[in-house]
């Protein structure tokens, strides 16, 4: 009061004729709890009635498929192929079979040349195994980019499932015998003229596996000691693209395949299923096998 | 510094933090003997999880088994990270099923979610890890840590008011594989010659 009345008095200084008083000053506010925004239920009809228009949202997208997503009509590979050798009469009878019988193959391989003029049975199990052997070299360092131009979509995910934190070593020691293409088919996906070209390419070779675990232990496999590898690959392109490319689509592992070596380690599988009551009898149960099928890889 | 001193103002302040760090490590010889300086962690690090993701390159056949790590944790449990820390150094040392087995049977309420951390820890190390046998395992480290707190208000009398912390801790466990590491027990008697042995070493150096 004694300010005011100052400053009626004193007009050179002029001082505020009204002075807060001062609260308790608060050092900490909370957050007030079950604060929640204001649903706003119908935004799009006021923005409507505002006068603003929106544009259709498409909710598509356009997908670009490059490869299949599986093995269409695969080879079923003959028993015992590689226990003949091509010198006796029985080996020269079945490979003589083989690439003469199958019309499927034969009128596969004209559509492919049709599109791609420069394509020979011989040249292309050839490159073939460049291709793979190029792959599994990829594989070996995580290089991703070059991974996904030789091998397609459906088989990267097979290829390199689990394999984030292994380190994989692979070595190609020799071919034992040439790569031969056995067996081709040209599938077309959703419309009629989209054509994907797959040739399986058969190939008997040695090669040395070995697979470390995170910790650097080995997994799997040895890498002094080679083994003999026959095997099946379905090599794709995408015929119709020109810029397609010949990748590896899959494995196929026939029926009659020997069993694989085991894992380093002991691996705990369920028992049966007992009754309250029961016991295991570990001398009377067998351990149940897996069919023998074919199945792609 | 002092004469050294300028009159540019906000410039010349904001240089301050600048100058300081650069002296300190001309003086210190390296950032990692200065507690003072932070580095690199913000609220939102992960790095336990992230230790899961090193990848040691593969062991000559001589060399001797490297033991498996598997580090596992569990972020914002509803519990005191103080009381935590009771149970986690209770469990530090044990074999994987002694720990579980206590657990069990412990009455607070940190036990039951400390138990399962402990089983997803040992079911990761098995499928993911390649880890053989799933009590060959032990705690090598556990701890508990603070978590992110929600505050609210606490009403006392006369108007006046407290800050109630609800309180959030995350733990922390790193199994290894193999069988717990024994720790020496040091008998009254071995610490008592200790004692002695360290009195008649003392000497007076650098004496004429």
């Amino acid at each position: 009061i004694n300010k005011n009345a100052e400053a009626s008095l004193d007009l050179r200084h002029p001082v505020p004729l009204y002075l807060p008083v001062r609260t308790k000053k608060r050092y900490f506010i909370p957050p007030a709890v079950g604060l929640k925004g204001k649903r706003e239920e119908n935004t799009e009809a006021k923005a409507r009635a505002a006068g603003i228009v929106f544009r259709q949202q498409y909710f598509e997208r356009p997908i670009n498929i490059a490869c299949t997503a599986g093995i269409f009509d695969p080879y079923i590979p003959p028993e015992g192929d590689a226990r003949l050798s091509t010198l006796s009469k029985e080996g020269l009878k079945q490979r003589t079979e083989q690439i003469r019988q199958s019309a499927g193959s034969q009128l596969a391989i004209r559509k492919i040349k049709e599109h791609d003029s420069q394509f020979t049975t011989k040249g292309f199990a050839e490159r073939a195994q460049e291709i793979f052997i190029e792959a599994h070299n990829a594989l070996t360092q995580f290089n991703k980019e070059k991974l996904h131009s030789l091998v397609t979509e459906r088989c990267y995910p097979e290829m390199t499932r689990g394999n984030r934190y292994k380190t994989i070593r692979w070595r190609f020691v020799e071919s034992l015998e040439p790569p031969r293409v056995v067996h081709a088919r040209c599938p077309d996906m959703v419309t009629k003229g989209n054509l994907y070209g797959q040739v399986t390419v058969r190939m008997h070779s040695k090669q040395t596996l070995a697979i470390y675990d995170r910790f650097g232990r080995l997994m799997m496999g040895s890498e002094e000691q080679p083994k003999d590898v026959l095997e099946y690959l379905v090599i794709e392109r995408h015929l119709v693209n020109p810029y397609g490319l010949w990748r590896l689509h899959g494995k196929i592992v026939p029926s009659w395949a020997p069993a694989k070596d085991p894992v380093i380690k002991t691996v705990m599988i369920p028992g049966p299923e007992l009754k309250p009551g029961q016991e295991f009898e570990a001398l009377h149960y067998e351990v149940p096998k897996p069919e023998a099928v074919q199945w792609n890889k | 510094m002092a004469t050294a001193m300028t009159g540019r103002g906000m410039a010349f302040i904001r240089n301050i933090p600048g100058m300081l760090s650069s002296r300190l490590q001309v003086l210190g010889g390296g950032p990692q003997q200065l507690s003072c300086l932070h580095t690199s962690t913000s609220l939102e690090s992960k790095d336990w999880e992230r230790r899961n993701r090193k990848v040691f390159p593969p062991q000559l056949p001589d060399d001797i088994r490297r033991p498996a790590e598997i580090h596992h944790s569990r972020r914002q449990i509803k519990y005191s990270k103080d009381k935590m820390w009771y149970l986690a150094k209770m469990i530090r040392g044990m074999s994987i099923d002694e720990a579980i087995a206590q657990l069990e049977f412990n009455d607070k309420k940190g036990a039951k979610i400390m138990k399962e951390v402990l089983e997803e820890a040992q079911e990761m190390a098995v499928k993911n890890h390649n880890v053989e046998y799933r009590s060959n395992l032990y705690v090598a480290e556990s701890y508990s840590g603070k978590g992110k707190y929600l505050k609210r208000i606490r009403y006392h009398g006369r108007g006046m008011f407290g800050i109630m912390d609800k309180v959030y801790c995350h733990y922390f466990v790193k199994l290894v594989e193999g069988s717990p590491p024994k720790t020496e027990e040091k008998t009254g008697f071995d610490q008592a010659k200790e004692y002695v042995q360290n009195l008649k070493n003392r000497t007076i150096i650098h004496s004429l």
